[in-house]
């Protein structure tokens, strides 16, 4: 959910050096654990199946939990509370979406996804729209999309990533790209999406039970909510405002972006094709809620908290707004606690960053010789060496320029929204959506995403304040799939097989 | 690396095809509706004399008709609408609708001597807890208490997967049936 920040707050801030004999101790420990997972998940992963959607053969919890962790990143944990350390309670605008995503996309997607899964072994986003619309071409389009998305926020999550490492062990950037994308690497093309899910859990597990930590220890500290917002509110009023110091479009900006949004990001969706038993996404929304709440805790907790200190007197002022969770750690907290944070914060980079590589080789392997007519003949060994240089690939484009590296990562949550929920998440639920509004809507997306992105990159072109390329992009998707699906609207119904027609009418 | 795709027959099934039913339509009107009022206050946040007051309400309102309304859509089930869903919609439509605008709506009145509400000052608390928290009690709840009725039953995946077996057998048995055969129509 709140990807889109994350990569370019680890960009911004400087970590400082936390290399502690604990934390490094945890630190060591946290890699050797996901390595231990990993080499079991290899000796499990024998087909492609298994290589990409885990033979569909992942149980509730465990679902859960690796969803938990790829919908929430290192910027829950850094850039999330600094975020709000800036500006006030308007940050939580990017997290209070998460009170309905889950359950929306449980109700949207989750089901007819998870049953296009067993109706057609479909194993990729691109899969579900080539199947929806009969299209290679949507197919097509809609891999292109999620491709260029992907190279932005692999880049930036190795950059995450080199920063993280960084400041536990203190080996430099360059070393931290390169150990983190090799650990990440290891996993990835060694027992593909299976590594992934189970250290995921893993991950998510650490996250969770950080995050609970931090809270508690933090209102304990600062004397209770109530103790916290005083001190506040006897300095600076509009902090706990409902828009903090942004204005109200901005903030609900940030709502829109984030929650109808989540219904296009890939590394959450993909994971409906993998649960075992199709009934048991009954409890999934709730699980995931809840496991998204306890993470958020810390987010939520940190921001106010920091500021009410450095207000205070009790910390010094920040260099920088993310210095927030870094500065508390290492000032106030024991020092064990800091330790789970930063393995929480690789944790979070790594497993961004797996989901995405084993996205991106299916694309490669996949969707797009699909989308050509064609077919690989080994998929899974395909998927591996495709694995292994698109992290490579990821480890040297992020020891390059910064400032380019935090520009691919800023738009891939915009682009994954605007390209895939209007041909997605409608399309499978609205029977008139005809092909040609779906592909018109993808490359609306892509195209004004780009072009919106690079103007304001480039500084040609400056949005009024609250508003985005993101949203722009998105509400011009939606209304260019309603708009050609409406003026094509008698090829409709001879568009959908008969099976897909079942799926989307249960 | 590659080799050509066999091109993929339509799956042939005996299902009939029946048209939108009143919910869904509803339910995509209400998500044009509520994505060009979205649409709306950006386009008016361009304005030369800066964003007008009313370009926050647009959001505000359009929001929670758009995601109630894709909500409704995923969940509507044939003619059967959404049945007892009504309720938890129209709940946190509400919620939405009451929390966002009476953080617009009620003024700033924060300060070192504000009331507080579970710790915060009342207008944040109204969209922390109401917007924020509400409707992670009432939506999963009825989502999971509704799954076998309105969702999906054992006998909805069966006949998906007895319908994936047809058609993979009416695959492999094109597959089989002499070149001739298939030509002679």
């Amino acid at each position: 959910m709140i990807r889109i920040a994350s990569v370019s707050a680890l960009l911004q801030v400087a970590l400082p050096n936390a290399a502690r004999p604990a934390v490094v101790a945890v630190g060591i420990l946290y890699f050797a654990v996901v390595l231990g997972i990993s080499v079991w998940a290899a000796r499990r992963t024998r087909t492609a199946a298994d290589f990409f959607v885990a033979g569909k053969g992942i149980g509730l919890v465990a679902l859960t939990v690796a969803s938990v962790s790829v919908s929430v990143s290192g910027f829950a944990f850094i850039g999330g509370p600094g975020f709000i350390y800036a500006v006030g309670l308007g940050a939580m605008y990017l997290v209070l979406p998460a009170a309905v995503t889950n359950v929306m996309g449980a109700w949207v997607l989750a089901k007819r996804m998870r049953l296009l899964g067993e109706a057609r072994a479909l194993i990729t986003i691109p899969d579900a729209i080539g199947a929806r619309y009969r299209s290679r071409g949507a197919q097509g389009l809609s891999a292109v999309a999620i491709l260029v998305g992907i190279v932005g926020y692999m880049a930036t999550n190795a950059l995450a990533m080199g920063v993280v490492i960084n400041s536990i062990f203190g080996v430099g950037l360059g070393w931290g790209i390169w150990i983190g994308m090799g650990v990440t690497l290891a996993y990835s093309a060694s027992g593909g999406i299976l590594a992934g899910i189970y250290n995921d859990v893993f991950q998510g597990t650490l996250m969770a039970v950080a995050s609970v930590l931090v809270f508690l220890f933090v209102l304990n500290f600062g004397g209770g909510l109530g103790e916290i917002s005083r001190t506040i509110l006897a300095h600076d009023p509009t902090f706990l405002g409902p828009w903090g110091k942004l204005t109200p479009l901005a903030a609900l900006s940030f709502f829109f972006v984030f929650s109808m949004g989540s219904l296009g990001q890939p590394q959450a969706v993909h994971k409906y094709y993998m649960l075992r038993d199709p009934l048991q996404l009954k409890w999934y929304p709730l699980l995931k809620t809840l496991g998204l709440v306890l993470v958020l805790l810390l987010y939520f907790s940190v921001g106010v908290a920091v500021k009410a200190f450095v207000l205070s007197g009790r910390l010094a002022p920040l260099a920088s707004p993310d210095q927030a969770t870094p500065v508390l750690l290492l000032n106030v907290t024991p020092i064990i606690l800091a330790a789970l944070v930063f393995s929480g914060v690789a944790a979070a980079t790594m497993s961004a960053a797996n989901s995405f590589i084993n996205i991106g080789a299916a694309i490669v392997t996949h969707d797009l010789p699909v989308a050509f007519g064609r077919r690989v003949k080994n998929e899974l060994s395909w998927g591996r060496a495709v694995t292994v240089l698109i992290a490579i690939a990821a480890a040297i484009t992020a020891q390059r320029s910064g400032t380019m590296v935090a520009f691919l990562g800023i738009f891939g949550w915009g682009l994954f929204a605007s390209t895939l929920v209007p041909a997605l998440a409608v399309g499978l639920n609205w029977q008139g959506a005809t092909r040609a509004g779906a592909m018109a809507s993808i490359a609306t997306g892509l195209i004004v995403t780009l072009a919106l992105e690079t103007a304001a990159y480039r500084k040609v072109f400056t949005f009024p304040a609250g508003v985005t390329a993101s949203a722009v992009a998105m509400v011009s998707s939606f209304l260019v799939f309603f708009i050609v699906s409406w003026l094509t609207r008698r090829t409709a119904q001879t568009e959908i097989d008969p099976d897909v027609k079942l799926v989307m009418e249960l | 690396m590659t080799e050509p795709i066999t091109t993929t027959p339509a799956p042939i099934t005996r299902m009939s095809a029946p048209g939108e039913d009143a919910t869904r339509r509803a339910a995509l009107v209400a998500l044009f509706f509520g994505i060009s009022a979205i649409a709306s206050g950006y386009l008016a946040a361009f304005s030369a004399a800066g964003t007008p007051t009313w370009a926050a309400w647009l959001l505000a309102l359009g929001i929670p008709i758009a995601l109630s309304a894709i909500m409704i859509l995923g969940a509507a089930r044939g003619r059967r609408g959404i049945g007892p869903l009504k309720i938890p919609f129209a709940f946190v439509v509400v919620v939405l609708v009451i929390g966002f605008g009476a953080a617009l709506a009620l003024p700033a009145t924060e300060g070192p001597l504000s009331t507080l509400w579970f710790g915060l000052p009342a207008r944040a608390a109204i969209v922390i807890y109401g917007v924020g928290l509400l409707p992670v009690v009432v939506l999963p709840i009825a989502y999971a208490l509704t799954f076998e009725t309105q969702t999906l039953s054992a006998k909805d995946v069966e006949r998906v997967r007895a319908l994936a077996l047809e058609n993979q057998s009416a695959k492999e048995n094109a597959a089989r049936e002499p070149i001739d055969g298939r030509l002679g129509g």
